[in-house]
């Protein structure tokens, strides 16, 4: 420990953003299996280990790269305020999408299950479409390409606004309960991640006082 | 590699390898400042050297004298830095210089204790930066209340230390021919028959060559020390998470012995954990040893103005500097019964500082400025 003095290796922000990006990925790992249990109806016992693991070692990053921004203020003063704050919002928004990542699973573990269902398909091809964004997000903290951010940007919207039109349609569908309401829950957690994921891109990107926020002033998609 | 968000990325600095050179530059400049003192007392007569010094007789006078100088200048390195050109000189012997060393420990540490006040609207914030500070200053205390009275008595440090120098320089009363003094000497001569040309007393020469001295010292250690501070950020930063992630102990010592060795400066170390502290990412027991690695880390700067000294004896008084936190870290440290003592009357006091503010502020000018001048008026 003492040589971490004198051995030249990736410090500070540049390793704040290596395990960020590297938290994005543990987040998509639990989207991806909460989301395939639940739309396979494969046996949660089975995964939940993998989950709870994922979602600890997330909390754990978060926690310990807080304390990374807080030696980095310390040791280099004032002059990366900003970028520390913005990751302060990021880590949060990771950790949270983690843990709508474990409410997902929460429904498969309480029985839901959309296996077999007629409309499968759509809810197959959202799962993929966000995962991919998690990918997308990724790369985009990496590579701070303000372009593609916005194209991202305006999709994750679209994306958005689809997934609040569909909790509204299971809302006021004539099916029982039990079809609808996991159906409209699942679509409000996908909601929150796409929110989510945007607010991701915006910090990468934006301004800290434009983070969840739009130029008119109201908040933007973010939604907790 | 992740890049930076442009609107964020850092302002354009001196290229890594100019900052070494410079940072070289400015160790041969303080190098110099020393020199500049040791020859300006050198130059003074007799009896001027004899009455300036006469204060320092007492041990005690010397402590506080230690203390009020190095708050005045906030920095152990240069205050000790100083007190070797004065050994070196001849007009200061090892035994008055002794005290005074050990008054600069306990000085360096209000500019940590001077942060912890930054923090004093949020009470539970307040209360782990205090105690952070103060654990610095309690060790300090401590280590001179059981050690000033033993080194009285028996002369153990200085007699070690003497040892050493013999060892490595010669006998105290030589002439040492230090290569590095053959480096600096060239400017002092050049800048004393320069003033020679406006001066003809030479109690005015020596004066004047002697504030120069000090002014070169303070000055070129800040510019060391700033230049440090940006050139090993990022080994700084990657240490003390290395520090948060495995927490203190022998590791912390070596971690606060290099950065503060890296950047002359022990303020520059504990001042950084402050903030740390107070947002609590690191605990008081993984502070505390960095402290004390900082505490020995310090003392490499008198050293190194021992090396552009011509009598062994300034080398001695510089090793008594680090003998003396050495031995400090075994009895306070090392011993287990007495490890917590710092920490727990370090914890005390910010309970109840917290509890009433004006005690911190009362605290800070009670030890770190009152006493001292009230010591130095009854001991002198």
């Amino acid at each position: 420990m003492v040589m971490s003095f004198f051995r030249k290796s990736e410090s500070g922000l540049d390793h704040i953003a290596h395990q960020t990006i590297s938290m994005l990925g543990d987040a998509r790992h639990s989207f991806d299996l909460a989301s395939t249990v639940i739309i396979s109806g494969a046996d949660p016992k089975a995964i939940g280990a993998d989950i709870d693991a994922t979602d600890d070692r997330i909390n754990k990053a978060e926690q310990a790269l807080r304390s990374e921004l807080v030696v980095h203020v310390a040791v280099r003063g004032g002059a990366d305020i900003g970028l520390v704050l913005g990751y302060t919002l990021l880590l949060k928004k990771i950790e949270r999408i983690g843990d709508q990542a474990k409410n997902i699973f929460d429904l498969a573990a309480d029985g839901v299950s959309l296996a077999g269902a007629d409309d499968i398909d759509e809810f197959v091809a959202r799962r993929q479409e966000i995962s991919k964004m998690y990918v997308e997000a990724a790369d985009l903290l990496a590579s701070q390409d303000s372009v593609a951010a916005k194209d991202f940007l305006k999709r994750s919207l679209a994306l958005n606004d689809a997934c609040g039109a569909k909790v509204g349609e299971y809302m006021h569908s004539e099916q029982p309960g039990s079809w609808a309401v996991p159906r409209a829950i699942l679509y409000r957690y996908w909601k929150r991640i796409v929110a989510n994921l945007a607010g991701i891109v915006t910090a990468a990107i934006e301004p800290l006082q434009n983070i969840d926020y739009l130029d008119d002033g109201v908040t933007d998609i973010t939604d907790d | 590699m992740p890049k930076l968000p442009p609107a964020l990325a850092r302002l354009p600095s001196i290229p890594r390898p100019a900052r070494a050179v410079l940072v070289f530059l400015l160790i041969y400049v303080f190098l110099v400042g020393v020199s500049m003192l040791e020859s300006g007392i050198k130059v003074m007569g007799a009896d001027t050297q004899a009455s300036l010094f006469s204060n320092v007789d007492s041990p005690l006078a010397g402590l506080f004298i230690g203390i009020l100088g190095t708050v005045l200048v906030q920095s152990s390195s240069a205050s000790t830095s100083v007190i070797v050109g004065l050994v070196a000189s001849g007009a200061l012997g090892v035994d008055a210089a002794v005290p005074m060393i050990m008054g600069a420990n306990i000085g360096t540490t209000v500019t940590n204790t001077l942060v912890s006040l930054g923090h004093v609207r949020q009470s539970n914030e307040f209360r782990r930066a205090f105690a952070a500070a103060t654990v610095h200053d309690f060790f300090n205390v401590m280590a001179v209340i059981i050690l000033l009275p033993l080194e009285l008595a028996t002369g153990f440090l200085s007699t070690a230390a003497g040892w050493i120098s013999d060892r490595l320089v010669g006998s105290a009363g030589s002439e040492w021919e230090s290569p590095i003094k053959k480096w600096v000497k060239e400017p002092v001569g050049w800048i004393k028959d320069f003033l020679k040309n406006f001066v003809d007393d030479d109690n005015v020469l020596g004066t004047t060559m002697v504030i120069i001295g000090l002014v070169v010292v303070l000055v070129s250690l800040i510019f060391i020390t700033t230049n440090m501070k940006s050139l090993i950020a990022e080994r700084v930063e990657r240490s003390m998470n290395a520090i948060l992630g495995r927490g203190g102990g022998a590791v912390a010592i070596m971690i606060g012995m290099l950065i503060t060795v890296a950047v002359q400066s022990s303020s520059i170390t504990t001042s950084i954990l402050i903030p740390m502290a107070a947002a609590g990412v690191i605990k008081l027991k993984n502070i505390y040893p960095v402290t004390l690695g900082a505490n020995v880390g310090t003392t490499v700067t008198a050293i190194l103005a021992a090396l552009a000294a011509s009598r062994p004896e300034a080398l001695t008084v510089a090793l008594v500097h680090t003998l003396f936190n050495l031995t400090g870290i075994l009895i306070l440290f090392v011993i287990p019964f007495m490890r917590p003592l710092p920490i727990m009357a370090a914890e005390k006091l910010a309970d109840v500082a917290v509890k009433n503010r004006m005690i911190a502020v009362g605290y800070v000018v009670g030890v770190f400025i009152v006493v001292p001048l009230i010591g130095v008026a009854i001991f002198r």
